[in-house]
């Protein structure tokens, strides 16, 4: 079996635990590039206003879930 | 609490802060003491644990599942997707530096904490493991109370143990048996 196919097999698999590890897995990959972009973005002098823009989320979201790393 | 630990014991808990802070956890849990009585060479933890053949590589790599950043079960689950985590990780690497992924997660925990805290199941461990040393008449909290601690803490550190052959009740009559030995020698 190929490597598209086997991808393909499992990412149409109807196991829950394989399904719900995935999605918890891209969460925890979500949360670390998120925060890695955040943080470039505030050394690099944007504002909470232009980081929740692009990111299409509101300012106070942002803002509130980033305030605990001090900048 | 710490007064009655042994030197061994002792090194449990300073590792296991160690374990926590290298692992990027936000407390210290059940876990980290596992994974630091195996880094105190010649406890009797060790000993009791190989009587149960219980596979050390084995804990190990239960433990690394256990992981909070993006361990090898991760790249597991994402590669379901079609995502490849070495290679998403190698390309962040390259714009921000060794290492910048994993840190990512730590940094929040970092700012909010220089002292790491035990968690309650942490607590519950040392707790048990002060019960079992009592109830044996032993006069000192060593390694091996510690384990059996774990083995009854009810977390994912007793579910990896059990997991890998050890048992509660088997445990303690080694301990009692171990150190009773030791007494007598």
């Amino acid at each position: 079996m190929s490597d598209a196919t086997k991808v393909a097999a499992a990412a149409s698999s109807r196991d829950p635990a394989v399904g719900l590890a995935a999605v918890a897995s891209l969460r925890g990959l979500l949360e670390s590039l998120e925060e890695l972009q955040v943080t470039n973005a505030r050394d690099q002098g944007w504002s909470w206003q232009q980081i929740a823009d692009v990111l299409r989320v509101s300012r106070q979201a942002v803002h509130k879930k980033y305030r605990r790393f001090g900048f | 609490m710490f007064e009655r630990f042994t030197d061994k014991a002792r090194r449990v808990v300073v590792l296991a802060q160690e374990e926590a802070r290298d692992r990027r956890a936000d407390a210290i849990r059940a876990e980290h003491l596992l994974a630091a009585l195996y880094r105190v060479p010649d406890n009797l933890a060790l000993t009791v644990l190989e009587a149960h053949s219980v596979d050390a590589e084995g804990v190990r790599a239960d433990l690394d599942g256990l992981r909070d950043g993006l361990g090898p079960a991760d790249a597991q689950a994402l590669a379901t997707l079609g995502i490849d985590l070495d290679e998403v990780r190698r390309q962040v690497e390259d714009t921000f530096g060794e290492g910048a992924l994993d840190r990512a997660r730590g940094r929040a925990r970092r700012w909010s904490a220089g002292h790491i805290p035990f968690d309650r199941g942490a607590k519950k461990v040392l707790e048990l493991a002060l019960r079992e040393a009592l109830r044996m008449g032993h006069g000192y909290i060593g390694c091996e109370h510690v384990l059996l601690g774990l083995l009854n803490s009810g977390g994912p550190a007793q579910t990896i143990l059990v997991a890998r052959g050890a048992r509660l009740d088997s445990a303690r009559v080694i301990v009692e048996e171990l150190v009773r030995w030791r007494r007598a020698g």
